[in-house]
């Protein structure tokens, strides 16, 4: 059945299909280039990128709930440059022809305009930036822009001013009103809008009585997290005209059927990839067939169809 | 790399350890020792991720992948219970593993059932040596016959006194390293264990190779939850952190950074 549609266009983004993978959960794409050619997927979406290296939080670093896990890594990375330079980075990933979108975070707007400006000089294979306003697990910067209209703004207008690229602005689930976020993106010239983060979290070891983390909480993801995920989908989706991608404990084709239906027009698929390398392809073959299955000829056809 | 493997056998060595082998043909012919399979364990419905074990052995004429296992959580729990015949995703080789010393005598040394992962070594090593154990109880040194019948000398302590010496195992290092001409030793345990280890051994030029992780996540490279410090003098800290499922979990001991 080679005649299904499964492009799709993010405004002025374009992708072969809507499966894209989630920042954090996918390193920078080397590691599962070896199962599979990361170029099948509709995006590779890296782990989040600073000015400079960053060693994340202390460990452990992440610990297993039901359904699905809790993670406080920090945002480790290697910084601006290493990234650009690094053999294991960009140029790593533009041998391999897939469509990369980098993820983005600093402490102070600046911080995120420059990393911007780097990509933009050398954007050679880079296809878009997505603005992380909604980390949890960094005590600057991440979540204490996602959590504020106004401070979000500015982040996003300081990256908006550095780039042309497509601007994908993740959002927090941590929020009264997503609506107003949602919105509030489009407002300061995001192209789209990408949601859930993970949810803040903590565990307990009642053994010990110490938190299961040594940053204490975390972010919740996994398949725990889907129906929140659905729902926030759903409300920013009606609160925008710009592009929604959801994400939030995708395990199959069905799973990412759902968010199409609340009205994103594209998926990442996360945690389902610790578990199984190949969760992103199975994801794409899986919506694949429920649209086989149902006489769905193009992706398009599910975007936002909820029928209320 | 990802291989549907059926389970051949899943039998009790002693109360709370388990040996498992799995038909695993793919993993069986290119393993190493230090290196481990990543498992989606069967029947664990729930919890989604997989389960990260040392391969102990490995038969690539047989295509079977052996693990050893102490039962300590969920995960195990429902390992235990899986019964020959069933079919599970296995994950592997995954990581790196000790890199054997040419000219030297394996000194091993195995916290708990750190056991489990220098036994691989113990097998494929081209002469006899010795092996350091050291646990809770007599009941917890295990593998203790496997060892002596591929003819390493064991030396062993329990912190309870119940078998060899009170104490821990670092207490037997000196004996040890005195006892060999020319010792490389091969280390795999609780992270206390090895980062003593790793302490007594500094600035002595005795090849020392530690076997040591974190939680897991993904178990290729991509999560970033299991890692270790290492060494970094061009890090403000002096340290960095090491995806041990990547770059690890062996590592030498000299660049491990033996502080939590």
């Amino acid at each position: 059945m080679n005649d299904l549609d499964l492009q799709v266009k993010l405004g002025p983004l374009t992708l072969k299909n809507p499966v894209m993978t989630a920042s954090g959960t996918f390193g920078y794409g080397e590691e599962y280039n070896k199962f599979y050619p990361i170029s099948e997927l509709g995006a590779v979406v890296v782990k989040g990128i600073a000015p400079w290296p960053s060693h994340g939080n202390p460990t452990p670093r992440t610990a297993e709930v039901v359904s699905g896990m809790i993670n406080a890594i920090g945002l480790q990375g290697p910084g601006i440059e290493k990234f650009l330079h690094g053999e294991h980075y960009m140029p790593f990933l533009r041998k391999t022809g897939a469509t990369v979108v980098v993820n983005i975070w600093g402490r102070t707007p600046d911080d995120y305009a420059l990393v911007a400006e780097r990509l933009e000089a050398e954007k050679d294979g880079v296809a878009a930036l997505e603005i992380n306003v909604s980390c949890p697990n960094v005590k600057e910067g991440g979540l204490s822009f996602g959590t504020n209209v106004e401070s979000m703004q500015r982040v996003i207008r300081a990256v908006r001013a550095k780039t042309s690229l497509p601007l994908i602005t993740k959002l927090s689930p941590n929020v009264s009103r997503i609506a107003d976020f949602a919105r509030g993106a489009q407002d300061a010239g995001s192209d789209m809008i990408s949601l859930i983060n993970t949810i803040p979290a903590m565990a307990i070891d009642i053994y010990t009585r110490r938190p299961k983390l040594a940053n204490v909480t975390g972010g919740l993801s996994g398949p725990a997290v889907k129906p929140v995920a659905v729902k926030l989908v759903y409300e920013a989706a009606r609160a925008v005209s710009i592009p929604v991608i959801g994400m939030g404990g995708i395990m199959s084709g069905e799973d990412a059927v759902e968010f199409l239906l609340a009205g994103a027009s594209a998926v990442a698929v996360g945690t389902a990839t610790f578990a199984d390398p190949a969760a992103p392809l199975r994801v794409l073959n899986g919506i694949r067939a429920f649209m086989e299955r149902t006489g769905v000829r193009s992706v398009k056809e599910l975007i936002g169809q909820i029928q209320i | 790399m990802d291989q549907i493997s059926r389970i051949l056998r899943n039998d009790e060595m002693t109360a709370g350890y388990r040996r498992l082998v799995f038909l695993a043909p793919d993993i069986a012919k290119s393993a190493l020792p230090g290196q481990f399979v990543h498992v989606q364990i069967p029947g664990l419905r729930d919890r989604i991720l997989r389960r990260p074990f040392s391969i102990s052995s490995a038969d690539p004429a047989a295509g079977t992948v052996t693990v050893i296992f102490k039962v300590v959580g969920l995960g195990t729990t429902e390992l235990a219970k899986a019964e020959p015949g069933v079919e599970c995703a296995v994950l592997g080789p995954l990581g790196n593993g000790y890199k054997p010393v040419p000219g030297t005598v394996p000194v091993l040394i195995a916290g708990g059932y750190g056991s489990a992962s220098t036994l691989f070594l113990a097998e494929r090593s081209k002469t006899p040596g010795l092996i350091l154990m050291g646990a809770r109880t007599e009941h917890d040194l295990i593998l203790r016959d496997e060892y002596q019948a591929l003819g390493f000398r064991l030396l062993a302590a329990t912190n309870d006194g119940s078998f060899g010496r009170k104490g821990f195992v670092t207490d037997l290092l000196e004996e040890a390293l005195g006892s060999v001409p020319a010792p490389a030793v091969y280390a795999c345990g609780p992270r206390p264990m090895l980062f003593a280890l790793g302490r007594l051994l500094e600035g002595r030029g005795i090849p020392a190779q530690l076997s040591l992780d974190q939680h897991m996540c993904c178990g290729v490279g991509a999560c970033f939850a299991c890692v270790v410090k290492l060494k970094d003098a061009d890090s403000p800290d002096g340290f960095r952190y090491s995806r041990s499922c990547k770059e690890g979990p062996v590592y030498p001991a000299e660049e491990v950074y033996c502080r939590e």
